[in-house]
């Protein structure tokens, strides 16, 4: 919504200075996105007279004009085509910078000297888009700026406004608000209505059938206008707050709703089949062809207003093309009326069409503003456009809507606000913005009753008028202070304590967390060659996605994942290690949410250290993943681990895989990705990833660690290399020792893999160091000697193990 | 044989002197003092003396032999010192080049800007709540007082998914999902991820929130100034300015817009905060009666207040990051600068 100062000035007398308005404005609430100087700096813009044009000799579009200042006669070469000579124009002489930042000097176009610029609309500030330079209107005087000829200088506000507040969206709406600041009465409009034609009665007439949805509807007739441009005035006064002239009666209504916030309608009159309006609900599939051009396909619960026969504008949105007006038209009804909000929006919502009407009607216009408007118009009209205002307005007002009363209570809104307000304050706050109150005497919280227009359908209950109150006596002037409140601690949850610890593990790692969006394209499960019944092909669609690329709700975060990595090498970010915490979304048969569940995926790619002189160069294998994984359960305090390479994931390479279990849950998997889907995904080296199941995890996660006694004995250390077949894992070498179970083992660690042309075929070589310690005495070699034996003829035994 | 101990001490201190290395010492020890050293063939010869010259006899020698060891002793540590002087000088490095780095890694900005912000919460005696992302209707809307046939649902631009089935706007229905089960006093904040069907430089159709509430008897608007002021004054300094301004949300009356004096160029002007001075930072306001009602709770009894704010937008002030898409664009020059 634009307001200027002028415009306001012409409903309420106020001194202050824009910038102090512009600030006291937001801080009511109207909240100003902009504040504009119109012609500020542009005194240098002035009134010249074009005394010649003639085509520019060496280019085609321009013109070479002979400009008159008043002072003198300067050459400016313009681009534009609507001028002549004779016309007034608005230069910009040599030094002005116009509001879009463009400086003028004195330059040479195309070889022709140039002393200035003839400038648009547009280019002045005073217009979003405009055609042509500004042709002014004769009998302006030279060489005076033409922002002070025109009675231009003025300044524009841009008012972002709050869905609750219908009654700012005019001029008049703002100045209220002004009074309130300013301590001055608002000065409505009186038009002076001079009712010279026949009774409208008689030759027309207004039935509402449903007035539910339309509960008043005022018309009147003017005859004989002549329709035509709008005078100088009317259209700058619409340019400055955004809206276009189209001819004086149209400008009309679009002035009177700018200025008193009421959208109206004018009919070509001989165009209204049988003379009269019916104002009801469309017939489903019924078609109508609304001003724009664009055929509608009306429903049922759509508020129509109709001639005699059929639709002739869809009520409080936009007129017909079969009634408006055009330039032959002479005789118009002019309709005011106010209609149902919910119903205007359900229709402007359904046809996707917003207008500057549906706007207003569907936040809540003013009841009461019916007839001021629809005066209001018909004496500008006739001012504008000529014509006989016919005797009488139509007014169907089957009932007249009630107005609120509300009470409000002073102790209330202290309590509320934190600081002490009297009744007497509130009275005299409320009356600012034209809200009528009376003290409750009986009452000993200071309590008033409050008669709420209604140009205010915003105020239902007490609590909205106490935000009034607090608005305006001002948010400043409300103490900052403590709660009190009782003490009571509140540890993070669980999961929530166990998410972060995993996150700052990751980081710890090394991995950098992204946030990728949690949609993605239906295909998206596609390219990981998942099994027709792979569930995570099953997704959440979104019935109204902004692209294909984010129209399902992901189900995984590998692919997310697998682009981003893409993407970064692509940019040379050739060593990767990225992890995403975040949740999956599955559809739950019978349930209309989905099962929301955390999970970690990352991925290692490129060098497994950074380039460096010392670093190694080596790039990451599986065996890095699986480290990043074995780091995760040790951080979590999970033990009892798998890993079988059985997994079924089909995106994995099959040799390079695995799942990971604790006990016998499934935590996920990882592995080195496919070669398909490394190159589906167009990543041109091995990525290795982990996708486990964070709940799982957290579910494994153990709950405390206990503290094993540190022995204070030497140690005794033994390496054993082992011939195996190829065929036995190292998993299988581990657990045959681990089920040895011997008391003053310490540790065994696998410290080499070997194979060779030395072995003989079939055969690897494994190297085990088992340190042994007991916890009260010094292990004797004998001892030692005992116990690494049953570890050897463990492996032999079971594992048909050669010792080395 | 007293000449004969004193040619053996200064032949010993000469071949101390000049043995050059540890080994060579020990070579001198062992041929002046060792079993079958000098001095105790000397001493050996001392059954020949006359009895009553044994004892002065005797006595020099162990002078001569203490006052070797402490040569010797000397002589080593001397020994010693040196040639770790020797090993020092060899074993220089170029500390110039570049330390042997782990690969660093790090948490979103998103994720970072969220705990410094759940953790000045937490200091100040908020819990931490959770909801799910795709939500019904009801919770998003309905029960925060936001009717369908609403204008103020154009407010916030929906996804849905079904009817009555939206990716929540907001972090706001979390408020309703623990109110309904929990009593009052709560004193929770609730960040999460929201969903907004709106995409350009400034808006993107995912982002984070973190929504804040506290019910109780006897809250005041003055205590919402107070909380949020405190947190302002945590987060971006002491003294940073703070303005409340009345702005419009249909689950909070009276609702609160809170700026901040702008954190680029103070307050006096700028691009960044459109020379307002003033610096747009998160929603407030106290929570609306009727919201009260849905939960179940007595508007007559509680008040509470309730605030929001874009995780994304903190952190570009706080960083300077000027494209709200880099959040999301994972690129690795982007997340390693945090």
């Amino acid at each position: 919504m634009k307001v200027t100062l002028n415009w306001l000035k012409e409903y309420v007398e106020f001194d202050l200075l824009p910038e102090v308005l512009a600030h006291r404005l937001t801080m009511a609430g109207l909240e100003v996105d902009a504040m504009e100087k119109l012609g500020d700096g542009l005194d240098s813009v002035i009134v010249a007279r074009l005394d010649d044009v003639r085509p520019h000799p060496d280019a085609d579009r321009l013109t070479l004009c002979t400009v008159a200042t008043g002072s003198g006669i300067e050459q400016v070469v313009c681009g534009a085509t609507n001028h002549r000579a004779g016309d007034l124009v608005a230069l910009a002489q040599v030094g002005t910078e116009l509001p879009g930042g463009l400086k003028i000097k004195k330059s040479k176009i195309r070889g022709q000297e140039s002393c200035g610029m003839l400038c648009s609309l547009t280019e002045l500030g005073l217009a979003a888009s405009s055609e042509g330079i500004l042709i002014l209107p004769p009998g302006l005087e030279l060489g005076v700026p033409v922002f002070a000829a025109l009675g231009l200088k003025d300044v524009r506000f841009e008012l972002g406004l709050t869905p609750n507040r219908p009654d700012c969206l005019s001029v008049v709406g703002v100045a209220r608000e002004v009074c309130a600041m300013a301590g001055s009465p608002l000065k409505l409009p009186q038009p002076a209505l001079a009712e010279s034609g026949p009774p409208a009665a008689g030759r027309t007439s207004v039935t509402i059938e449903d007035a539910d949805l339309c509960p008043r509807y005022a018309a009147r007739l003017i005859e004989g206008v002549r329709i035509g441009p709008s005078p100088e005035w009317m259209v700058r006064r619409l340019e400055t707050v955004g809206m276009r002239s189209i001819n004086n009666v149209v400008d009309v209504t679009n002035f009177v709703m700018m200025e008193l916030g009421h959208p109206l309608h004018a009919f070509d009159f001989s165009y209204l089949r049988g003379r009269r309006i019916v104002v009801r609900r469309a017939r489903d599939g019924d078609r109508f062809v609304t001003l724009d051009g664009q055929e509608r396909l009306l429903a049922g619960s759509d508020l129509v207003i109709c001639d005699g026969e059929g639709p002739v504008a869809l009520a409080g949105i936009m007129g017909g093309e079969n009634s408006e007006v055009r330039p032959e038209t002479v005789d118009i009804l002019l309709e005011s009326a106010y209609f149902n909000p919910s119903a205007i929006r359900r229709t402007s919502k359904r046809l996707g069409l917003h207008t500057e009407s549906s706007h207003r009607f569907e936040r809540g216009a003013d009841v009461e503003m019916v007839p001021l408007a629809l005066d209001r118009a018909a004496a500008l009209i006739v001012e504008l456009a000529g014509g006989q205002i016919a005797a009488g307005m139509v007014d169907a007002y089957p009932a007249t809507l009630p107005k609120r009363q509300l009470t409000i209570s002073a102790q209330r809104t202290s309590k509320l606000l934190g600081m002490d307000v009297d009744a007497g304050e509130i009275h005299k706050v409320l009356n600012s913005i034209g809200l009528t109150c009376d003290f409750i005497l009986d009452r000993r919280d200071g309590a008033l009753t409050v008669d709420v227009p209604h140009f205010r359908p915003d105020i239902e209950r007490e609590i909205d008028l106490i935000e009034e109150v607090a608005r305006l006596l001002g948010y400043d002037r409300i103490p900052v202070t403590m709660p009190v409140s009782s003490l009571s601690s509140q540890p993070l949850p669980r999961h929530l304590q166990l998410e972060r610890r995993l996150c700052d593990e990751m980081a710890s790692l090394g991995f950098a967390e992204v946030v990728n969006y949690s949609f993605v394209s239906a295909g998206s499960v596609e390219r990981l060659g998942l099994a027709a019944d792979d569930p995570r092909r099953r997704t959440v669609q979104l019935l109204n996605p902004l692209t294909e690329e984010q129209a399902v709700m992901r189900t995984t975060l590998v692919p997310s994942l697998l682009d981003t990595a893409a993407r970064n090498i692509a940019y040379r970010t050739e060593d990767l290690a990225l992890f995403e915490l975040r949740p999956v979304f599955q559809p739950v048969p019978g349930e209309e949410l989905p099962r929301e569940s955390l999970r970690l995926t990352a991925l290692l790619s490129g060098r497994r250290e950074p380039l460096g002189w010392a670093q190694q160069s080596a790039g990451c294998d599986f065996f890095d993943i699986k480290g990043t994984v074995e780091e995760l359960l040790e951080c979590l305090n999970i033990g009892d681990v798998r890993w079988p390479s059985e997994h079924g994931e089909s995106f994995y390479h099959p040799g390079k895989s695995c799942a990971v279990e604790a006990g016998s849950v499934r935590l996920g998997t990882l592995g080195e990705i496919h070669p398909e889907v490394q190159r589906v995904f167009d990543l041109p080296q091995p990525v290795y990833l982990l996708d486990l199941d964070a709940e799982a995890l957290f579910a494994a996660a153990g709950k405390h660690r206990s503290f094993r006694p540190l022995s204070r004995y030497p140690d005794v250390e033994r390496d054993s290399a082992f011939l195996i077949d190829e065929a036995v894992s190292a998993q299988q070498v581990l657990d045959t020792l681990s089920q040895v179970r011997l008391k003053d083992l310490e540790s065994i660690v696998l410290f080499d893999v070997y194979r060779g042309t030395s072995l003989p075929p079939g055969k690897k070589s494994l190297a085990i160091r088992a340190r042994y310690r007991a916890l009260d005495r010094t292990l004797t070699d004998e001892i030692v000697q005992g116990l690494h034996g049953k570890l050897v003829q463990a492996l032999q035994k079971s594992l048909g193990a050669e010792l080395r | 044989m007293k000449d004969q101990l004193t040619a053996l001490e200064a032949a010993a201190a000469r071949a101390a002197a000049e043995a050059n290395g540890e080994l060579d010492l020990q070579q001198v020890r062992v041929r002046f003092l060792g079993k079958k050293g000098e001095l105790t063939a000397i001493m050996k010869m001392m059954g020949a003396l006359p009895a009553e010259q044994r004892p002065i006899v005797g006595a020099l020698a162990n002078e001569v032999k203490d006052r070797l060891e402490g040569l010797f002793n000397d002589r080593l540590e001397s020994l010693r010192a040196a040639e770790l002087q020797r090993r020092l000088a060899a074993e220089r490095v170029d500390v110039t080049l570049p330390g042997r780095r782990l690969r660093q890694g790090s948490k979103h900005p998103v994720t970072q800007v969220t705990e410094e912000i759940v953790t000045i919460f937490a200091s100040l005696g908020f819990g931490v709540a959770e909801g799910p992302e795709v939500e019904h209707d009801f919770y998003n809307f309905e029960a925060l007082n936001i009717p369908r046939d609403h204008p103020a649902r154009d407010m916030q631009d929906t996804f849905y998914v079904s009817e009555d089935v939206v990716l929540r706007t907001h972090t706001s229905p979390v408020q309703v999902r623990t109110m309904l089960k929990q009593a009052p006093p709560v004193r929770v904040v609730a960040p999460g991820t929201v969903y907004r069907r709106d995409s350009d430089i400034t808006h993107s159709p995912m982002f984070h929130q973190i929504e804040g509430f506290l019910v109780d008897r006897h809250v005041t608007f003055g205590d919402l100034k107070g909380i949020l002021t405190t947190f302002i004054n945590e987060y971006f300094g002491a003294g940073t300015g703070v303005r409340f301004r009345p702005s419009f949300f249909p689950f909070t009356e009276p609702s609160a817009e809170v700026d901040i004096q702008c954190v680029i160029c103070g307050g006096d002007g700028c691009r960044v905060c459109k020379n307002s001075g003033w610096l747009e930072i998160l929603g407030s306001g106290m929570i609306d009666p009727e919201v009260f009602r849905a939960v179940g709770y007595d508007p007559e009894v509680y008040t509470g207040f309730a605030f929001g704010m874009g995780i994304e937008r903190i952190a570009m002030l706080k960083y300077g990051v000027n494209d709200l898409r880099l959040f999301y664009e994972n690129d690795l020059r982007f997340l390693r600068q945090f």
